[in-house]
């Protein structure tokens, strides 16, 4: 069973959320990139149909230029005609005027295009020459001379001059054409690089989810299954425990059933030896009535080594049997108190802890009053749910040894506080007295264990019975101390004892 | 005790010297009736029901019983005498031992034991107590075998 305790977890919270984050970020960077995508291709619409436009203008600028030409051309045969009509000169010099105006603006919106240039350099060059013309044939008409003028006109008609100024007039306008279904297939392949950037985002982020998607519920599988696997190991955890518990009380038990086997075997030949020194007691007491009647009748007959025997030799052995049995008859009977106290069964009731230091110190008052002692609750103590005996038995133990281990120089003054904190409630009984010795502060809890000078009666048991006491309700002792400093015993307990150890 | 009846003490324990200082005590609390006495049950179960000196055939007796015996507990002989038929199952046993649990003394006087004694440590009680025990001996009624 122990060995699953060093299962490990498939779920790996850390890596989860660093793939899910990737996940994300991937994600983003995706939907940035349709953004870009987006705005560029905006940009790239609003310039195309900035640049249609201004085809459009350079193609309305070139009509408008050839028309005023054509217009020019046709009011002056208009009034070669007839000279006579004046509104013919009249619009001949609206248009005359209209042209440079005309080129100007041409010029002006095809400034970028260096083959436009050219062309309009031809345009101008050919231009010139007609205006020159022009301006000659009229003022000859304005002169009279219409027969001057029908022959220039005539010449001029039949120079290539016109188709040449039309050619290129063509070619300008097939040059925007061509500009404007370049820029037009530009436009169409920006608009389709825009559809594949939205697709291939679009796919990213699918992939993503899905992809997120399945990584999420893996970690919930994984998740659900490390909870199972933790249910599992906690149950075997409980199982362990129980086992454990009951394995513990069983050695307890064991150990309680021993001392308590083993006191009451020593107890018996203890009493044949308690008994049988008696009888030797008094068989000696016989024997030194002979000896004492034989020095008086018949001296000759007792020696030295009989009345040293009969008068000192076994009275001072009877005398160490005796101390040493009773030492341990006394050593016996603590070691049976205890297997007995650790035998009894516990019954945890609500304590008046305040009531209960009353009583120990009713119960000492006559020593009390004695010594000068005095016995004070700090405070009030805190509630506390246990067993009656046990805590009475450990309250007068420890108050009991503050008042016995005085220190020599002053009165003693027992304090006794308490308090519950988080989900322990702790109990201090501190004193003035002679303090402990740092390194007896184990040693005390021991059994037949003493420490400091030896001046007071003991078998060094209550300790020992207070730190079972408390251990069997759940708590702990300790104890801080320093020579000569009084003594502080700190007993920590479970606010309620609860009888969960089946005894 | 009856004197002309003789009545006899039937003494198991398995403690030779506690046997010693009882028996010692007894005496000194002037009982002189005859004192029978074993070291462990087997023996003890089988004077008492089998013997010809025994209660069961002979006359009447009080057992004095140990309850802590090598080869069975003293509470099986007690249940044993008292369950039986016969006349055994009158004769006082008088429990002397070192257990002073509670729970065991309820269990003695629940199979019928007549007195409960748990053994003093300190000698001088000890002899006390059995010479206290010796002074009620001699007091006692016993009932007669033959009715």
């Amino acid at each position: 069973m122990a060995g699953e305790q060093g299962h490990s977890f498939a779920v790996n919270d850390g890596k989860i959320g660093r793939v899910l984050i990737a996940f994300m970020a991937v994600g983003f960077v995706a939907l940035i990139a349709a953004g870009i995508a987006a705005a560029w291709v905006t940009g790239e619409m609003a310039r195309h149909s900035q640049a249609v436009s201004h085809t459009y203008e350079v193609e309305l600028s070139i009509a408008e230029t050839r028309r005023l030409i054509e217009q020019g051309e046709t009011t002056r045969r208009g009034f070669l005609l007839s000279p006579t009509t004046a509104s013919f000169l009249d619009a001949y010099n609206t248009t005359a005027a209209a042209l440079p105006v005309a080129t100007k603006r041409l010029r002006q919106l095809t400034y970028d295009n260096p083959r436009q240039q050219v062309h309009l350099r031809t345009l101008d060059k050919h231009l010139r020459e007609l205006l020159a013309l022009r301006a000659e044939s009229m003022e000859l008409i304005v002169a009279g001379d219409i027969a001057e003028a029908t022959e220039r006109f005539r010449e001029e008609l039949s120079s290539v001059r016109l188709r040449q100024i039309r050619a290129v007039f063509d070619l300008m306008a097939r040059e925007e054409r061509n500009l404007l279904r370049t820029r037009d297939a530009q436009q169409e392949r920006s608009i389709s690089l825009f559809y594949t950037v939205l697709v291939v985002a679009g796919l990213l982020l699918g992939a993503v989810a899905i992809a997120a998607l399945l990584v999420v519920v893996r970690y919930t599988g994984d998740l659900a299954q490390s909870r199972e696997q933790l249910q599992q190991l906690n149950e075997s955890l409980e199982a362990i425990v129980v086992d454990r518990t009951s394995d513990l009380s069983r050695a307890n038990d064991e150990i309680q059933r021993f001392a308590y086997i083993v006191s009451h075997d020593l107890r018996s030949p203890l009493v044949n030896v308690m008994g049988f020194t008696a009888e030797l007691e008094a068989a000696t007491a016989t024997l030194r009535e002979l000896v004492e009647r034989a020095q008086e009748e018949a001296p000759a007959i007792l020696t030295e080594d009989a009345q040293l025997a009969a008068r000192e030799d076994l009275p001072e052995a009877i005398g160490f049997i005796r101390t040493s049995t009773q030492k341990m008859d006394r050593l016996i009977n603590a070691i049976l108190a205890l297997s007995r106290q650790g035998r009894r069964v516990l019954a945890p009731e609500p304590l008046d802890l305040m009531r209960m230091v009353g009583q120990i110190r009713d119960s000492m008052a006559h020593r009390l009053d004695e010594t000068g002692a005095s016995i004070d609750v700090v405070g009030s103590l805190p509630a506390l749910v246990s067993d009656r005996v046990a805590i009475e038995q450990i309250l007068s133990n420890l108050i009991e040894n503050a008042v016995k281990y005085r220190h020599p120089d002053r009165a003693v003054e027992v304090q006794v506080r308490g308090a519950a904190a988080a989900d322990r409630v702790w109990i201090e009984v501190s004193d003035n007295g002679r303090g402990i010795d740092p390194r007896d502060h184990e040693r005390v809890f021991d059994l037949f264990r003493r420490s400091g000078t030896q001046d007071q009666p003991g078998e060094g048991i209550g300790l020992a019975h207070v730190r079972a006491l408390a251990y069997r309700l759940g708590g702990t002792i300790t104890l801080r101390s320093a020579l000569g400093e009084g003594a502080t015993f700190r007993l920590s307990l479970p606010p309620t004892l609860s009888l969960q150890e089946k005894s | 005790m009856n004197a002309h009846q003789s009545v006899s003490i039937v003494m198991i324990e398995d403690d030779e010297g506690h046997a010693r200082l009882i028996e010692k005590n007894i005496r000194r609390a002037g009982i002189m009736n005859d004192i029978k006495h074993f070291l462990d049950g087997t023996s003890a179960l089988d004077y008492l029901f089998n013997s010809p000196h025994g209660p069961m055939l002979n006359g009447p007796a009080l057992v004095l019983l140990d309850l802590n015996l090598p080869d069975m507990s003293g509470t099986d002989i007690l249940a044993k005498i008292k369950q039986s038929d016969g006349p055994v199952k009158r004769t006082p046993v008088v429990v002397l031992t070192t257990t002073d649990d509670s729970r065991e003394i309820q269990r003695c006087y629940d199979l019928g034991a007549n007195v409960y004694i748990t053994k003093p440590v300190n000698y001088e009680s000890f002899a006390q107590a059995i010479r206290q025990l010796g002074l009620f001996l001699s007091v006692i009624q016993v009932p007669d075998i033959e009715e």
